[in-house]
């Protein structure tokens, strides 16, 4: 598990920082760019001046003639150039916002949320948080621009309106091929004035993922703890369809959404068609879940025919369909194509049956949280079943 | 061929709902209908012997009822059917061909 | 960290549940209900005595199948019916494109001499059938009046290999007009094969012509149905369809039954044919009433009663074959399932509401004559002409597609509108077919009681649901077939 979030050991300031958002540069990143670096200090050699601000990695003598100086914690010795920080202004808290060799950077805009999902990983506050999204504005400005996947979360992003719509438009600016994906409940785009507003970003490579948890509100409303969300999110998302935004549909599957699997994508592929891609994720046991086990757990492998025949209904229906955070050995190997190997790598672990399992690396493992509650049904798939079924290129349920 | 009759209470079944069934059974009968003050009068004409006709006449009875069922939920549901279609082919607030 | 609210909190505000348009019928113990725009759904008879005269519950099991499935609401909800308002939109999309098929009976000549053919004619004489270049012409004009986006031009007969220059001039002249007309232009040949060769093939490759055959079956079924000089009717057609698969592509050439009362106790063996040629689609074509219902004024339902096991039987087997991984849809069934679960519409011309006649397919007949549909066609050959719209040579194309032969039919037999249709719950995955309950009855609506129409499709509908509910590997093989 790597920490996104710390303190500094010490920290040794002639002033408050003049800044909050710091790109790093190392001795391999190393340009005669100082504007909003900071130098990452990884060995005793002579380090190069000019920079507003070092970070020294914990271990390391710390040189006495630099100003301004903070010492990392052990946990956060994994950072390296071009990795981007948010620091408070006394140099203390560290908050990790972009890690340059991960593929997983999610943007936190906001803990603030107007559902409270029984399962969410992310449980909402109620303090003003807009720092984060000018942190955001200064992130999206120091990001290399070769960067490919940029993925904003709350809480809610879109709670910031025009303010959310203004990020993505500097995002289309300054970062025209990254592939952007917002994650929001879809209410707010039953506004149909917020719709066209984000429909007037006009980025195609921009996407809004869409959490559905039914077919009709009762089921929808009492998962995320909020009335009236059915009806706003899929009103949000017809007008979305209609100004031909992407969009992607997620189902966390639980012991309340799976035995209805198969009715939301019915219900999908006869209402909604016009969705890019639905993503039915495994539920991840951290945050709300893990005061609401008794409600949610469910062993995968139980709700095997309705995956199945849900994936059917969606593929049949030509909506892109994948399956996140499930381990391969409790779901049916004829839907082991749909999979994607996609828990966070910062969040990603292993069980012991793992070690001798032939299809490891094509799964994705757990959650670290997964401590809290796993299938007793986990079970290495032995390697000569494994090889006569390489079927991790698209074939048919 | 085997005729019996079949009073309907004007009341609880209406003379639509009589025909309609009456039309949905004519591959087996065939039937006069007549209405008095407070009831329809059915006679049903049915081939074959008068043993087969008992089944035959549920069938009608259970028929009518359903007719009964169906006329209410298609004026019930009148208007709403009118501005779905409405809707469906109005040129304003619904655009695109893909949504 | 908040309480937690409990279901009860989520329910609808109140019991005043709104229905939304739908009709049911009774089957087996079970009610079936669809909505406005065909979703179905199976209650208990307990559960629709609580639907249909209430009251339902804030929640419940069922209250939430209602709801998904658009069949009630609370009224103050838009969503319910602004959803149902894109899926029917979705469903008639297709009606504002019009004629997309378009027949050009090239010629009325045939060397076979099939039984059941009221059309062709014996004769070495191109001039007295063959349809002219002028006529071709005419109507191509016709055709290129349409606003589908798609044309398709299939050249039907007698055999039109036997006037095979007018089909090259036809494709050239209309790929000519296609350049500045920008539609999808598809060509189809229906031949018996048997007059295949280099040219043809060539021609074909050439310019990306789909064939369609006739295979009734094993070769003594087929040839029985087929006479022609050499008896050799079968051998040809299944040359003809190797030839073509491995000359132009293996899904250049598709092949159709025609069924007889000889068929009805083979359908095994015929699906097996079909499978040995290699063919993985075919339409268990129900019996077709024309010439049996001129020469009687008749057409005994007792056909459908024994149809119906041929069918069933038939479907059953090709369920089966495809769990052994061989691969073969019945296209009726998927015409269908493709209304069942899909707000598409397949374009079925037969099996539509309003019917496909004129404003779906067309037939221009070698003399200029244009006819509603191919049926429609036969019947003039047979002395009925009700069908016939008018000519290329004497009237307008404002003329014969408005004309009353056309509207007349069109508006009585629309099914929203026809007693008992009106009511059906099968209504959505059915059609009207004017020209059958013409033939068979005299009027285009029909008496729907006692039509084999509306028997033969309502046991198909019950079929194919109950082979749907039954099996889940059924369903993915259905669900497959309506993605089609």
């Amino acid at each position: 598990m790597i920490a996104l979030s710390s303190k500094s050991q010490r920290a040794r300031l002639a002033e408050p920082l003049p800044r909050s958002v710091w790109r790093l540069v190392d001795r391999g990143t190393l340009t005669s760019q100082r504007n909003a670096r900071a130098f990452l200090i990884t060995d005793e050699a002579a380090t190069p001046d000019g920079f507003d601000l070092y970070l020294a990695r914990d271990g390391l003598r710390l040189p006495r003639e630099l100003a301004n100086l903070i010492q990392l914690p052990a946990e956060l010795n994994y950072l390296s150039g071009d990795d981007v920080l948010s620091i408070g202004d006394d140099g203390r808290r560290i908050r990790v916002l972009w890690r340059h060799t991960s593929r997983q950077n999610s943007i936190l805009l906001t803990e603030r949320c107007n559902h409270y999902c029984l399962m969410c990983s992310q449980p909402p506050k109620t303090g003003n948080d807009d720092p984060l999204l000018d942190d955001a504005f200064e992130l999206i400005r120091l990001l290399p621009r070769d960067s490919e996947e940029i993925g904003f979360t709350g809480g809610e992003p879109t709670l910031y309106g025009e303010g959310l719509i203004d990020l993505l438009r500097l995002c289309r600016s300054l970062h025209p091929e990254a592939a952007v994906h917002v994650l929001s409940n879809g209410r707010r785009f039953s506004h149909s004035e917020f719709a066209e507003s984000w429909a007037a970003v006009d980025n195609p490579n921009m996407m809004v993922g869409i959490p559905l948890y039914g077919t009709e509100p009762a089921l929808h409303d009492y998962v995320v703890q909020a009335e009236g969300a059915f009806n706003e999110t899929v009103q949000g998302i017809l007008n979305l369809g209609r100004m031909r935004q992407r969009i992607e549909l997620r189902v966390v599957l639980h012991k309340l959404t799976a035995p209805v699997l198969p009715e939301i994508a019915e219900f999908i592929a006869r209402n909604i068609p016009f969705v890019d891609q639905v993503a039915l994720m495994g539920l991840e046991m951290i945050g709300l879940a893990r005061a609401n086990i008794p409600k949610l757990w469910i062993d995968p492998s139980d709700y095997a025919n309705e995956l199945v025949e849900a994936v059917t209904i969606l593929d049949r229906s030509r909506i892109h369909t994948m399956i996140y955070n499930h381990q391969l050995c409790l779901i049916p190997r004829s839907v082991w194509p749909y999979t994607v190997r996609s828990i966070s790598d910062w969040k990603n672990e292993y069980h012991p049956e793992c070690m001798t399992c032939s299809v490891k690396d094509d799964c994705g493992g757990f959650f670290f949280s997964a401590k809290y509650k796993v299938s007793d049904r986990i079970k290495a798939i032995p390697a000569e079943t494994s090889a006569e079924s390489n079927l991790l290129s698209l074939a048919q349920v | 061929m085997t005729e019996r009759t079949v009073s309907f209470d004007r009341a609880a079944q209406s003379l639509d709902a009589v025909q309609r069934a009456v039309y949905r059974l004519s591959d087996r009968i065939s039937c006069d209908i007549a209405e008095t003050g407070e009831t329809i009068e059915v006679t049903v004409h049915i081939p074959g012997e008068d043993k087969d006709s008992e089944a035959v006449l549920a069938d009608l009875r259970n028929e009518v009822l359903d007719q009964v069922l169906r006329e209410r939920i298609r004026t019930e549901t009148e208007d709403v059917r009118k501005l779905v279609l409405a809707m469906a082919f109005s040129k304003t607030g619904l655009t695109g061909d893909d949504v | 960290m908040s309480k937690f609210r409990e279901p009860v909190a989520f329910e609808a505000p109140t019991a005043d549940w709104q229905l939304l348009p739908f009709r049911f019928e009774r089957i087996n113990g079970r009610v079936l209900l669809t909505n406005m725009v065909g979703e179905h759904l199976f209650v208990s008879g307990k559960d629709f005595e609580q639907v249909a005269e209430g009251p339902l519950p804030v929640d419940s099991s069922l209250v939430r199948r209602l709801r998904a499935k658009h069949m009630i609401r609370q009224e103050s909800e838009p969503l319910p019916i602004e959803l149902l308002a894109l899926k029917a939109r979705t469903r008639y999309r297709r009606l504002s494109e019009f004629t997309g098929l378009h027949i050009f009976v090239a010629s009325l000549r045939c060397e076979h001499s099939c039984p059941y053919c009221q059309v062709s004619r014996q004769s070495s004489d191109k001039t007295l059938y063959d349809m002219s270049p002028e006529t071709a012409a005419l109507a191509l004009d016709a055709a290129f009046r349409s606003p589908s986006a798609n044309i398709k031009i299939e050249f039907q007969g007698g055999e039109p290999l036997l006037n095979f220059e007018l089909i090259e001039d036809v494709v050239a002249r209309a790929k000519s007009r296609n350049e500045e007309a920008g539609k999808n232009l598809s060509f189809v040949i229906a031949t018996n094969l048997a007059l295949l060769d280099e040219r043809v093939l060539d021609f074909c490759d050439a310019h990306g012509i789909y064939i369609s055959t006739s295979l009734d079956g094993p070769a003594d079924l087929h040839n029985k149905n087929r006479p022609r000089p050499g008896r050799n009717s079968w051998e040809l057609a299944t040359e003809g369809i190797q030839r073509v698969r491995e000359r132009l592509g293996i899904d250049r050439v598709s092949a159709l039954m025609t069924t007889t009362r000889s068929s009805l106790d083979r359908v095994k063996e015929i699906i097996d044919c079909y499978v040995e040629q290699g063919l993985s689609s075919m339409f268990l074509r129900p019996l077709s009433p024309y010439g049996f219902a001129i020469k009687t004024k008749s057409f005994a339902a007792y056909d459908v009663d024994r149809w119906l096991p041929f069918y069933e039987e038939g479907l059953d087997y090709i369920i089966e074959l495809n769990s052994k991984g061989v691969p073969m849809v019945e296209q009726y069934a998927a015409i269908i399932l493709k209304k069942m679960f899909t707000n598409d519409d397949p374009g079925y011309v037969d099996l539509t509401s309003p019917s496909g006649i004129g404003i779906g397919a067309i037939v221009y007949n070698y003399d200029g004559d244009v006819y509603a549909s191919d049926e429609g066609r036969m019947l003039a050959e047979m002395g009925d002409t009700t069908f016939r719209l008018g000519n290329l040579h004497e009237d307008t194309y404002e003329e014969i597609l408005l004309s009353e032969a056309l509207l007349q039919p069109l508006d009585q037999s629309f099914t929203a509108s026809a007693p008992m249709c009106s009511d059906c719950a099968f209504e959505p995955y059915c059609g009207a077919d004017p020209v059958y309950h013409h033939a068979t009855s005299g009027d285009y609506l029909g008496r729907k009681p006692t039509s084999g129409f509306c028997k033969r499709n309502m046991a198909i509908f019950k079929l194919l649901l109950d082979r749907y509910e039954g099996d889940p590997s059924t369903r993915a093989l259905f669900r497959t077939w309506a993605g089609h």
